[in-house]
């Protein structure tokens, strides 16, 4: 992974290269249709847009060691969020500051080992994020972050501080986002001021960064608020005018600010932190001229022991009487326990091509890693295709006709979690409060648990059914 | 010097890897052990409720051998009658003992396929090493492939294992290997290896990396521990894992720093200590069969646990100076 002198034909290759980070390639023209484009940063290999970055989770894409990932996966971009780093900043600097990267390139893509072609976007906060309590607020200088030591604010002048310090590809700057919450008039004027000013703020600590320099390594895309562009209109005109020349992409945290987002900003390429959870609601985003997304779902299948099975366009011709096609397989069922087909016939990822459903089944069952492993890397595989599909589509010229095919074909939504999950992690969810169930249930019992609460039971009544009897430690009733 | 060495060549023998190479398919066997409360041994096999649901199970040798056969381990091993070593109940061990026995005849008589698969005896019988030696002689005596040592590694005491251990190997025959059952500490895997074992397999290496401790050369350390939030060296330096090798030379790169923080909290951290463990684990075993092969195997033991404690020999641990005393390796000599 050295950085090889560049020779003849690289230097051929990068003169040819557009000039520009984001080539649109295909489009109507208007602001909120789909359109194909090219991402591109020098050393990093092209993402073809529309396309996703997958989420990790303290570094790693979950379940996925780093040399796994440069082996058996085609994920070609990650989202990091820097509050999964920052333990107990401001008080304490976090290793990952004090970390010199061996060979001066970016030292968070050191530290968490990430292959060196591997597009690096920074942002705050994790996607989805753990919405912070009221008592926890967004202020004028700060947002609350969730760390594993629980919530913390983040200044602006810190996140800046650490993004430009970090040299990520991308940098999605700090904006003032309510998760989770319902805006007012007020705050959302509240909210433009502070983006205004920490955007400001940002584009500030990069020209004292990079005073010496040819420009910033790092690209700068500026958060939107999740309303119409009218309702922030400050905010937008501050782009279109002051920031033009500092802001190289705009990230989305929903759909609205795409309604009425101006021309003057349709350049800028669209990367979208939102959740969506359900591959119609990807599609919906890219129908909406979203380029880069998160998919947070994936790894959420993952966990759920969801082997995806969904394709686009829908292999299956959309018929009038036909049930709908599942978008995902759960791997937990005992059906799969004999079965030597692939998760997904056909699919010629690590998972399919060298494990079949049975050996899937028995993982899950035993609670062993490697499941969630082989699921990952499948269901990552399943996404790349996704991608591919809707890409060709729009360059054919099929796509809408291809959405309405998949809206037919396929169940609106992903199977249901019936297994267990790997471990919860505190930074993983938020208490909801007292007497709530365990998150991780224990994974032993006393084998011996049954024939003591027989013992404690009274005898069963003459007329005592099924259900009585179970609850009194008597076996299961078998249907 | 030079029959001294002689001597020892004959005893020390080139162990394989504790962990077989992935081609291989690993030895099946039925571990009732941890079981044992709720299960009950007869004549006829082992009785048990199931941990999935509590349905009462049975396993028999002749199921237990049928099992492996359709598996088609290439090394299968016998059903035993394990009591652990810390019993204090003399007569049940010495039952066991002959129990075992007399399962690994009906066992070898259910073995199916004895031209692709190697059935390994599992001598048992406790600490007493009368009653180990009488399981030797029966079990040497049915000429299995290869041979366990079984039912160690149960909380006893490091000395009394490794008599154990030498009790038995001097009584196998040379040329069949030898394999010691749920060993994984180097320690003990390097003295039993001077013993005459060759063989081990155990889940420490990797379940120790799922709790964030990773395995050096000078000891095993919780990378959980505050200390090494801010340790950017590789879990052990000069490794050449896929972990801990630096990015310029095709590794990872990744740092103790980095295993702090995701060990115990994401699943990955637990696959990247793995990695290093094991690797360190048959690393070290591919170091001891170069040392046996060039003769120089007490040097190389006295090496190890001369970086293992910094060099200071008081704190060598009395169990392993007399084991290997007994077989002429001196470890406090300079």
């Amino acid at each position: 992974m050295t950085v090889q002198p560049l020779d003849a034909v690289h230097r051929d290759k990068i003169a040819q290269l557009p000039e520009e980070m984001f080539t649109i390639i295909k489009s109507v023209g208007r602001a909120t249709e789909p359109r194909l484009g090219r991402l591109h940063i020098l050393g990093r290999d092209t993402l073809e847009t529309p396309h996703y970055v997958a989420t990790t989770s303290r570094g790693v894409v979950p379940h996925i060691t780093q040399d796994l990932f440069a082996r058996a996966t085609g994920i070609n971009g990650v989202y990091v969020p820097l509050e999964d780093f920052i333990e107990k900043a401001p008080d304490k600097i976090p290793p990952l500051y004090q970390f010199k990267s061996p060979d001066g390139s970016s030292p968070l893509r050191r530290f968490i080992a990430l292959r060196e072609r591997a597009l690096l976007v920074l942002g705050a906060r994790r996607t989805p994020p753990i919405i912070a309590p009221a008592a926890n607020p967004n202020t004028n200088t700060s947002v609350s972050i969730s760390t594993s030591v629980g919530f913390r604010p983040l200044t602006a002048e810190d996140y800046a501080e650490a993004a430009e310090k970090l040299q990520p590809d991308i940098v999605v700057g700090l904006g003032d986002i309510p998760y989770g919450r319902a805006l007012g008039s007020k705050r959302i004027e509240k909210a433009t001021d502070r983006n205004i000013e920490w955007l400001q703020a940002h584009v500030d600590v990069r020209n004292d960064w990079y005073e010496d320099t040819t420009g910033p390594s790092t690209e700068l895309f500026a958060p939107l608020l999740p309303v119409s562009c009218a309702n922030q209109h400050y905010y937008i005109e501050s782009l279109l005018q002051d920031r033009s020349k500092d802001v190289d992409g705009l990230a989305f945290y929903n759909l609205a600010a795409l309604e009425d987002l101006p021309d003057g900003l349709s350049h800028l390429p669209r990367l979208a932190l939102t959740e969506p959870t359900t591959p119609h609601e990807v599609l919906q985003h890219v129908s909406l001229g979203l380029d880069v997304l998160t998919v947070p779902f994936i790894t959420a299948a993952t966990d759920a022991g969801i082997a995806l099975s969904f394709a686009f366009p829908a292999t299956a011709a959309p018929k009038a009487e036909a049930p709908p096609v599942s978008l995902g397989i759960d791997m937990w069922t005992t059906d799969h326990a004999t079965s030597l087909a692939p998760l997904v016939e056909g699919c010629e990822c690590y998972a399919c091509t060298n494990h079949h459903r049975a050996y899937l089944q028995h993982l899950l069952s035993a609670k062993e890693m490697l499941a969630w492993v082989l699921l990952q890397i499948h269901n990552h595989h399943t996404l790349d295709l996704f991608f591919a599909g809707i890409r060709k589509s729009l360059e054919d010229g099929s796509f809408q006709q291809n959405v309405e095919g998949f809206a037919k074909v396929y169940e609106s939504r992903l199977p249901e979690k019936t297994g267990q999950g790997p471990r919860i992690r505190g930074y993983q969810f938020k208490s909801e409060g007292p007497g709530e169930p365990k998150k991780n249930p224990a994974p032993f019992q006393m084998l011996d648990d049954r024939s003591e609460k027989l013992a404690e039971s009274t005898p069963p009544a003459a007329d005592a059914d099924a259900a009585e009897l179970e609850e009194q430690g008597f076996a299961e009733k078998q249907s | 010097m030079a029959a001294q060495h002689s001597h020892r060549q004959r005893r020390v023998r080139y162990p394989l890897d504790p962990h077989p190479p992935a081609s291989t398919n690993l030895p099946t066997s039925f571990q009732m052990v941890s079981l044992l409360k709720l299960s009950q041994v007869t004549e006829e096999g082992v009785r048990f409720l199931s941990p999935h649901d509590g349905s009462p199970m049975l396993l028999t040798p002749e199921h237990s051998i049928s099992l492996q056969n359709s598996i088609g381990s290439d090394i299968m091993m016998q059903l035993d009658d394990v009591i652990a070593t810390t019993s204090p109940d003399h007569a049940r061990i010495k039952e066991a003992m002959h129990r075992s026995v007399r399962w690994l005849d009906r066992c070898i008589a259910a073995h199916e396929k004895p031209e692709s698969q190697n059935l390994f005896c599992i001598i048992q019988g406790g600490l007493d090493l009368e009653l180990r030696r009488e399981c030797c002689r029966e079990m040497v005596a049915r000429d299995t492939p290869g041979i366990a040592i079984g039912g160690l590694s149960g909380g006893e005491a490091k000395d009394a294992f490794c008599k154990v251990v030498g009790t038995c190997t001097q009584l196998l025959p040379e040329r069949k290997p030898r394999y010691v059952m749920g060993v994984g500490y180097p320690e003990d895997i390097l003295v039993s290896v001077a013993l005459g074992a060759d063989m081990f397999d155990c889940v420490w290496p990797t379940r120790t990396a799922r709790f964030g401790n990773g395995i050096t050369a000078e000891g095993t350390f919780n990378l959980r521990h505050a200390a090494y939030a801010y340790d950017f060296r590789p879990v052990e330096e000069g490794c050449q894992c896929t972990c801990c090798r630096p990015q310029s030379e095709g590794g990872l790169g990744i740092t103790r720093a980095y295993i702090h923080h995701v060990a115990a909290k994401e699943t990955a951290g637990a696959h990247l200590l793995s990695m290093h463990n094991v690797h360190h684990l048959l690393e070290l075993m591919r170091r001891a069969r170069e040392a046996i092969v060039e003769q120089r195997y007490p040097e190389f033991l006295k090496e190890y646990f001369g970086r293992l404690y910094a060099g200071d020999k008081d704190k060598y641990p009395q169990w392993a100076v007399d084991a290997l005393q007994g077989v002429e390796v001196d470890l406090l000599s300079d």
